[in-house]
Order: structure tokens, then sequence, then C-alpha cells
């Protein structure tokens, strides 16, 4: 395009959203806030997502062995676990170990074993970490099913719920931002189907003369990916302050929160918003010109 | 210039606008076509301009095939045609070069030659000292006088003028009809549809009578020919 159609192109973009300045208010109002809940729910689901990863690598399987093995029997199951494939580390803890742990976590209140005596009720264990978190579950069968043990267990309802979880926003975030994509598109098409209307004069003297269609078409569609675009950085705004406002909060009270660091992940997040909003506005005059602009 | 051959247009509604029409325009010719309101004018008008597509037929003008012819092609095919309308169609909120201009601006002229062109235009119609003025500041006649030079601007080898006096008081429209015998003795062809029959008596041009949709009459140096 020559530079001064692309002079007049612009011109007459922000003429036009000058003209319609409370259409214009309104759509740059909704792209923000539906773009702002996109943002939210995108990085919600990529912290639960973290957190999932983060738990799941960090589970150990407890492998509970019975009450009368001996040694020897105890050194071949260890040999059998070190020999399965994907197994990270094998650590034996003992009865009177795993006791000693038990109340240090009690702390204050580990006078409640007392009740117990000298009575050790805890079984000998080992700690069995995995390569990756997706083997938990198959290593813990198997090993469950090892003669001599009593059970393996990991912490399968606690990923489970997250997963759960996960889904749950995931689901509900695509629900809500195709509804809100709808909306959003409606009030964009609407505002260009607006200026479309309040130029037609212009656009048939255009055609008269011999313009071509897309002469006629770029400033509504630069006019829809501005409004797009002036919407995503509204959200942009809101977003990154809300997000560094939640890191602050959450790192000053649990420090060891696998929440995901807002450099550069917010840049991520601010160019997906901004790109999407253009896209969004974009498709927005699309729709207008299709339907109302017959060039 | 325009070659109409067994050009036939039926609108979807059934209505018969054109009927096997067969019309050949030169060069540097000055055309009236006649005919009641609804004989087919405004169609054969819409299918030079290619708004309408004819039902059946081959239609060339300025040596463009103007059925086959591509939708991106259009653009470029009325860049060789000038267009006046009874209603002016001007933007009021454009000032008079500011209209002019704009035909030139959409086709994307260069920006030194906007300057000249627009006014040697404005010497044509004879504005060149209202070009700062408004529409709404100029009678009807010179509202005309604008749009002519507005469809002039870009050169174009033929003129179309759909009814240019239809809103004009007698004297005014001579004014017009000066201008247009101007530009075309030029070389610039002329087609001016019409109801004005004194203008079509007395200017002795060649005038081409529709009725229903058929060519009833072609004369050189004709007359309007109905009395009404």
């Amino acid at each position: 395009m020559k530079i001064r159609t692309s002079e007049y192109m612009i011109r007459e973009t922000f003429l036009s959203l000058k003209r319609n300045n409370w259409m214009t208010v309104a759509s740059v109002g909704t792209v923000a806030v539906s773009l702002f809940i996109f943002g939210m729910f995108l990085i919600l689901a990529m912290n639960m997502n973290k957190m999932v990863a983060s738990l799941e690598s960090q589970v150990q399987i407890s492998v509970y062995l019975k009450d009368d093995l001996s040694k020897g029997d105890r050194k071949d199951i260890e040999t059998d676990i070190r020999g399965m494939q994907g197994i990270a580390t094998v650590k034996f803890v003992s009865r009177d170990e795993a006791l000693q742990r038990f109340k240090e976590r009690l702390g204050d209140q580990k006078f409640l074993l007392d009740a117990l005596g000298d009575a050790n009720p805890l079984p000998d264990a080992f700690e069995v970490t995995v390569t990756h978190p997706d083997m938990v579950r198959t290593a813990a069968e198997a090993i469950g099913n090892f003669k001599g043990v009593e059970s393996a267990k990991y912490g399968q309802d606690v990923i489970q719920h997250l997963f759960d979880i996960t889904r749950l926003i995931r689901i509900m975030g695509f629900t809500l931002m195709a509804l809100l994509a709808g909306a959003t598109l409606f009030i964009i098409s609407n505002t260009i189907r607006l200026t479309v209307f309040a130029r037609r004069k212009e656009i048939a003297i255009m055609k008269y003369v011999g313009a071509t269609d897309w002469f006629i078409r770029w400033p509504f569609l630069l006019e829809g990916m501005v409004l797009g675009f002036l919407g995503g950085v509204i959200a942009v705004v809101l977003l990154n302050s809300v997000y560094s406002a939640i890191v602050v909060k959450v790192y000053s009270t649990l420090a060891f929160f696998p929440l995901i660091q807002e450099y550069p992940f917010l840049i991520y997040v601010t160019l997906l918003i901004l790109v999407s909003g253009m896209c969004i506005g974009a498709l927005g005059s699309t729709i207008s010109l299709k339907r109302f602009l017959r060039v | 210039m325009i070659h109409m051959k067994d050009v036939s247009k039926i609108y979807e509604n059934g209505a018969v606008a054109l009927d096997h029409v067969n019309i050949d325009i030169d060069k540097g010719e000055f055309v009236f076509i006649v005919g009641a309101s609804g004989a087919g004018k405004s169609t054969f008008i819409k299918l030079l301009l290619r708004e309408a597509l004819p039902t059946e037929g081959s239609l060339t003008v300025n040596g463009r095939n103007v059925v086959a012819m591509e939708r991106q092609e259009v653009p470029y095919l009325r860049r060789g045609l000038g267009v006046i309308f009874q209603d002016y169609r001007l933007l009021p909120e454009k000032t008079v070069f500011e209209n002019i201009a704009f035909a030139m601006q959409v086709i994307e002229a260069p920006r030194r030659m906007m300057q000249r062109s627009v006014n040697s235009v404005l010497d044509i119609v004879g504005l060149r000292e209202k070009y700062k003025c408004f529409p709404s500041q100029l009678s009807g006649g010179e509202q005309q006088r604008v749009a002519i030079a507005r469809a002039i601007v870009n050169r174009p080898a033929i003129v179309i003028a759909d009814e240019p006096t239809g809103n004009l008081d007698p004297e005014t429209s001579w004014d017009i009809m000066d201008i247009f015998t101007r530009i075309n003795s030029a070389g610039t062809t002329i087609v001016m549809a019409t109801h004005d029959k004194t203008i079509v008596d007395t200017m002795q041009k060649r005038v081409i009578a529709i009725e229903d949709g058929r060519i009833v009459r072609d004369e050189q140096r004709g007359g309007y020919g109905y009395e009404d």
C-alpha cells in the first residue's frame, strides 16, 4: 500500500472511532472485560497445571512391608523394585525411624502417642520415587502385588482432585470464553455496521469512481482491529497488576506455593491477549462488512 | 466504446427490463437515451457500470468484456467511466475541492497531480473561485457542475449521465449541457439518459429510444419524438 493511502486509511479510522464515540467506548469496554476474564482463566488454568505437575513430580510411593519379613526377604523386595523401569530412588525407612518422624510431625501434640506405650504400630517401609510422574500409578500397582508387601500408596486422591478441578476450570473457562467471544464479536460488528451506515454515501461514491474493494474495506477492518487492540491493552494492564498483587500476597504467606513466575509468563499472556483482541476485532468487522458492505 | 449485443436483463421477480438490445456507441459520440420511467434506461446504465449483469448477451465497455469480468476488475472498468446523477451525490462535509480530489484519492492517484487536475476541471465547469465552498453553500446547478468535475477529473473515456438536468431549471440545464458539449468536443464519449424534450430536440444528437425494454428508435441527429 502506498504511503499516502496508509495516511488516508489511518486518518479515516480514527475519525470514525471519534464519530462513534459511545459505541467505541462500549466496544472497547466489552473487549476489555472479555479478554480480562479470558486472561484470568488462562492464568488460573496454567497455574493449576503447574501445581499438578509439581505435586506429581514430588509424589513418592510408600511401600509398606508385612511385619514378619526377614532381612533377606526385605533385600529381595528392594532389588526387585530397583529392577523395575522408571524407578529413581528407593529408600528404606525402618519402623523406628517412621515413628520418630511421626513424633516430630505431631510436634506439641506428640503426647498423643504416649497412649501407645512402647508399642510401635508402624510397619517397615520403602520410599520409592519415579523418574516420570505419569509412572506413579503403574509402579505403585505393580509393587503392591509383590510378595511381602502389605500395600503401596501414593497421594492419588489429592492428585485426582486437582485433576478434576483443573478440568472443571478449563471447561468453565472455555464455555465462558465462547459466550464472551460471541458477545464481543456481536458488539464490534455492530459498531462497524454503524460506521458503514454512517458512510454509505461515501462508499457508494467510492465504488462509482473505481475504488478497489480493499481500499474501501481497510478503514473498517482497521477500526475493528483498533477496538480490539484498545480493549486488549486495558485487559492486559488489569491482568498484570492483579497477577503481580496475587504473587506478592501468596509468596508472603506461602513461600513454597508453586505459582508461575511473573516473567516471562506475563509477557506471553500479554502478547496472546493483544493478538486475540486484534483478531476478534478484525473478525467482528469482517462479519459486518460481509453483511452490510456489498462492494 | 460500447458494444451491446442481444442483451436481455430479466430481474429475479420476472420483470423484463431489457429485451434483446443491440447498441453500438463509438468513441466521441454524444448519445441521448430517452424513454418513459421504467422503460429500461436505468438498467441500461447499471449494465454499463456493471452494477448489474445481463441475463444474456454480450457487452463490451471501453474494450473490457463486462460479462466475463472478474469482481476485482470492476473498479478498473469504472475508472474509465465518469458517472453523474440527478441528485449530484456530493459529500456534504467536504469542500468543493475535496469532493473532486476524493475521486483521485480513492484510486490512489499521485498527490502532486491532484492540485493541478482539480484546478483544471474546476476551470472547465467554471467554479475555480468556489473551491473552498461546501455543497450546502452552492446552488443546484453549481452542485451538479461539481459532480461533473468529479466525474471527469480522472479523464474517463466515457461520461455516463443519468438525468443530470432532472432537478434543474431550464436555464441552468443549458449551462450543464454546454459543459457536456465542451467535454464531448474534447473527445469524450457522452451517454445521457434524459426526460428533457427541449434539450434533446435542440441538441440534434444521436437519440436511442427505449420502450418496454426494447429499442424502438435509433437516429443520428434525432429529436425526443414523444409528446409528453
